[in-house]
């Protein structure tokens, strides 16, 4: 007996469902759509403890990065599962993890050649963390679904949708409350940002040293030739101290990079949220998971790529055979 | 005018011409794909180094625009 699986068209009706049901509650109850109050800093959920670092406490974006490490603890186990019931064709999200790991790994061997089983990890690590990261900003009401607080001299005042708290939008200084979101993504928090792009360019000296030993400093303070070749060894001088300045640049770079293009996609699904509450948001959905997907590949790809140069110097290829 | 109508207004203004820079980073990013669609024309076995190489050039000339963002996001939300 044999059945021929029926194609599933349930899907649509639920997508239709939904679609007609946000219309009917847009213009049938005349909800106020507020847009999100933007700020740059993340806030706090918790009452901050004083450390002597500095005030500590529970943020959303904090919460936001809890979330997608326990998404890729899963992934792992999942993937780890099913590798070890020795299917050899991996099917489903275990089969595009594995397209996206054996893609970032041959552009690693590409650039990284001898050093690929060392720079790898980092590479689909940073991947992994940032796209997974970027993704959460596509689940719905994350960043809209918080604590109301008190707060004075903001635009925001309470009303009542169907027995649910909500905030509505009235003129600036006019209202009394502010909300603080459960979840805000963590990539439109510069601190996680920032300890990325550290560890990142961290990690590109520690490759640049365990490559080429003591002859790596060489490239920021070469004073080789500055009296052997006095015009061209002054020369070499000035780019290895500009080469200290583009290593902190990177940071800078990288950091920026990633937080702009998250919170300004944030930004925009909320001014596009507020504007036009139904469907015309899910185009912009689909941007924000193709620009989450990208920054997470460029964040990856530059890191790899500056630790793939760290390990070759211009002196370098002598020095790997004394090595080898 | 009052001075807070001014400071609104300055802020405005400001983040607007901030973001003048974006002009730079498109036209190199329009550059870079340009050149790169060629090279995969002329020559398609190389496409999987043009591509990575062409990401790498992407980013970095969006990375000025990044910064224009920034600055007019500073500008706008925290100053």
């Amino acid at each position: 007996m044999t059945e021929t699986p029926k194609p599933k068209v349930w899907g649509r009706w639920v997508v239709l469902a939904a679609f007609v049901l946000g219309i009917a509650l847009f213009t049938g109850l005349k909800i106020n759509v507020a847009m999100p109050e933007v700020v740059l800093p993340p806030e706090a959920l918790t009452t901050p403890i004083q450390t002597p670092l500095g005030p500590f406490f529970i943020s959303g974006t904090l919460v936001a990065l809890l979330f997608a490490d326990i998404i890729i603890f899963l992934l792992a186990f999942g993937i780890n599962s099913a590798i070890k019931k020795g299917n050899l064709i991996l099917t489903g999200i275990v089969g595009a993890v594995e397209a996206l790991l054996e893609m970032l790994h041959g552009m690693t061997e590409g650039t990284a050649g001898k050093w690929t089983k060392a720079i790898f990890p980092w590479f689909a690590t940073i991947t992994l963390l940032v796209m997974v990261a970027n993704w959460t900003e596509l689940i719905p009401g994350v960043e809209t679904i918080g604590m109301i607080e008190e707060k004075a001299g903001s635009s925001y005042v309470v009303q009542m949708v169907g027995g649910i708290k909500s905030l509505a939008k009235v003129a600036e200084g006019a209202g009394n409350v502010t909300l603080i979101p459960y979840v805000r993504v963590v990539s439109t928090d510069l601190n996680f940002t920032v300890a990325l792009a550290l560890v990142a360019v961290f990690m590109v000296q520690v490759f640049g040293v365990r490559s080429q030993g003591r002859a790596y400093f060489t490239k920021f303070w070469n004073t080789g030739g500055v009296f052997s070749k006095p015009i061209f060894g002054v020369i070499d001088f000035g780019v290895g101290l500009l080469e200290i300045v583009s290593e902190f640049s990177k940071v800078l770079s990288f950091a920026f990079r990633l937080f702009g293009n998250i919170f300004a996609g944030s930004v925009l699904l909320f001014v596009i949220g507020s504007l036009v509450p139904v469907f015309a948001q899910s185009i912009f959905y689909l941007l924000e998971f193709f620009v989450g997907a990208i920054q997470a590949f460029v964040f990856g790809l530059l890191a790899m790529t500056f630790m793939a140069q760290a390990t070759q110097g211009h002196g370098g290829e002598h020095h790997e055979e004394a090595h080898a | 005018m009052d001075v807070e109508a001014a400071k609104i207004l300055g802020k405005l203004i400001g983040a607007g011409l901030a973001m003048i820079g974006a002009i730079g980073a498109g036209a190199g990013i329009g550059i870079v794909a340009s050149g790169a669609v060629q090279a995969m024309g002329r020559n398609p076995d190389a496409t999987g180094t043009v591509q990575t190489n062409m990401i790498l050039g992407i980013a970095f000339a969006e990375a000025v625009a990044i910064y224009c963002l920034v600055v007019a996001l500073l500008i706008l939300f925290v100053f």
